[in-house]
């Protein structure tokens, strides 16, 4: 045998162990991928099941999957313990929040990365303080401040203090996308007859429409998900939000699993859907400006 | 005086420069107005109330350091204090870790990485009161999902009150919590990897690295600044959170599982402001450090 051909045979011996290697490897990735793709949807899987369940499914004899299947845990929900109240007005509040944040956060945000102006460092040091200040720092405050204003009880007063999370979460993101737009089209467009307000309403912001998107779907779901301020500033059960009312099923009634995974059902599915399909830009935002989990 | 960005591609200078500055100003204007209103002024008006004997409906007068030196004699307060850096050191490096474990085998060219990817985001897109919610059915003795799969999969025949018995309290809130934000670790490490370029795996194959080294010497550095920022990030968020605790055992059994927002929330309830302030502004120094070092960082990737 020549000496080529043994170090040709010793060399394919050579691939074919590496190759057994990478195969090994990739089935205990997969193993790991799959074990941990399981842990995941356990929660979720129990979390529906469980609001399909009738009582004695949950209590008496305890199966791991609903065998008679019934609605009625979302009829208890919706008509007994008037959910529907609880998620219209988480829906007023996040979209109110959603609107009036995303608005003026365009606003400071195109300042901020067209301009220079001299406080416009401390500005931007300002926001991002203000992104990282934790909630329960300020909700006692924040809750007499409320008081002081009459607004405490009040959807109005909800909408305010949400701000405290959502302008600088979207000003900060806002940011990231303004800069990635070329100025040469705002130049165009003014040379074009724009003024330079035209101009950020006409070329900026829909040239960032799917940041725009990204960040009203944040600071949507970051109002439709806020627990402790609601839970210190609303007092009656006619302006209780989705998790106020929920937190209430839980410390009122005895054993309410079948509806309240009815409520967490109806609280989620609708985000994890809309993140599931809109998740590429979502990441995209997400990592631009590191969102609260 | 306002001059317009001079990097390349800069618009030029025009006429009414002073007009430009007061434009830049007023679109600036109701967002820093607003912050400073509901941001900046409830943070200094909670600290101020920390040094008062405040309760509901009385204003209260300046009593010093009255309230942090009773808190510093509170049991409850210590072990919440305790209880809220176990949190955060044992929940945050579990994240930090299956984070990273996961982004690594997804970052891996394996056919179907795109469906794990969706998959393993779940969580985070689950809200957190919900996310707690389930988990807090998931853990019951009766009606709860845990201990019947290890019934049903032989492991543990006996029903385990996993949320009601002191040993077992903060390992479920831990697990719970790390369920519910090991997502933002995943994705976040998983875009950084991605960023990572390629001629420098290269380049170390070349040299004769093994996949150990390469990990440590490329991979390890490439992702370094992303690491750090993750994790302060995470570790105010886990240290200020409420609604894992709240909603799983509102702090117990007894102080088990207390954390100090919740504690100050408890506080609130009892109408003593003053104190309820001092237990969350204990925490500020910390918390100011952990948010300077963030900041800095923060900004350092900006211009």
């Amino acid at each position: 045998m020549t000496a080529e051909a043994i170090t040709a045979r010793s060399a394919s011996r050579d691939i074919s162990r590496a190759s057994r290697r990478v195969l090994t490897g990739r089935i205990l990735s997969y193993v790991a991928l799959v074990l941990a793709v399981l842990l995941v949807l356990f929660p979720i899987y129990w979390m529906v099941a469980t609001s399909l369940k009738v009582p004695k499914e949950i209590f008496r004899q305890p199966s791991l999957i609903p065998i008679a299947p019934t609605l009625n845990n979302y009829v208890t929900l919706l008509f007994e313990k008037d959910f529907l109240v609880a998620v219209k007005n988480s829906l007023i509040v996040a979209t109110t929040v959603t609107v009036i944040s995303v608005l003026i956060s365009s606003f400071a945000a195109y300042s901020m990365v067209r301009f220079r102006y001299r406080f416009r460092g401390l500005i931007g040091r300002l926001i991002l303080f203000a992104y990282l200040t934790p909630t329960s720092l300020l909700f006692i405050p924040l809750s007499i401040v409320m008081a002081q204003l009459r607004l405490g009880n009040s959807l109005f007063g909800l909408i305010l203090v949400y701000l405290t999370f959502s302008l600088p979460l979207s000003t900060w993101l806002l940011q990231g996308y303004f800069r990635s737009v070329p100025r040469e089209l705002e130049e165009q467009g003014m040379v074009d007859g724009l003024t330079r307000f035209g101009a950020l309403l006409r070329i900026v912001l829909p040239l960032s429409a799917p940041g725009l998107a990204a960040v009203a779907i944040f600071t949507f779901t970051g109002a439709w998900n806020e627990l402790l301020l609601a839970l210190v500033l609303i007092t009656s059960d006619s302006q209780r939000t989705a998790p106020l009312a929920l937190n209430y099923l839980i410390t009122s009634d005895v054993l309410p699993w079948g509806p309240l995974m009815a409520g967490a059902v109806l609280s989620s599915v609708p985000l994890m859907i809309l993140y599931f399909v809109a998740q590429r830009f979502m990441v995209a935002g997400m990592t631009a400006g590191s969102v609260k989990g | 005086m306002a001059e317009i960005t001079q990097s390349p591609g800069a618009l030029p200078a025009r006429r009414g420069v002073s007009r430009l500055t007061l434009f830049a100003y007023l679109l600036v204007a109701p967002v820093v107005l607003l912050i400073v209103g509901l941001v900046a002024y409830p943070f200094l008006f909670a600290i101020w109330i920390s040094f008062t004997d405040q309760v509901v409906g009385n204003v209260g007068k300046w009593i010093g350091l009255a309230n942090f030196i009773y808190l510093s004699k509170n049991s409850t307060f210590v072990s919440s204090i305790w209880n809220t850096i176990t949190m955060v050191l044992v929940s945050d490096g579990l994240k930090l870790c299956i984070g990273l474990g996961l982004a690594l085998l997804v970052h891996q060219h394996l056919p179907g990485r795109g469906l794990f990817r969706s998959f393993l985001m779940l969580p985070w897109a689950m809200p957190a009161f919900v996310a707690f919610l389930t988990w807090r059915v998931l853990y019951q003795p009766i009606g709860g999902g845990i201990n019947l799969i290890l019934t049903a999969t032989g492991i543990h025949s006996g029903v385990i009150d996993w949320l009601g018995q002191r040993s077992t309290a903060m390992p479920a809130v831990i697990f719970a919590t790390v369920w519910r934000g090991f997502p933002f670790w995943f994705v976040s490490f998983l875009a950084a990897l991605q960023a990572v370029p390629k001629e420098l795996y290269e380049a170390a194959r070349v040299d004769g690295a093994t996949a150990w080294q390469q990990f440590w010497t490329v991979t390890i550095p490439g992702i370094r600044q992303v690491i750090i920022v993750t994790t302060l990030l995470s570790s105010i968020w886990t240290a200020n959170g409420f609604e894992n605790v709240w909603l799983l055992t509102q702090g117990g059994p007894s102080d088990a599982t207390m954390v100090f927002p919740v504690l100050a929330y408890f506080g609130m309830q009892t109408q003593r402001l003053g104190e309820a302030a001092a237990v969350s502004v204990y925490t500020l120094p910390v918390l100011i450090v952990l948010v300077l070092i963030a900041t800095t960082l923060m900004l350092r990737d900006e211009d």
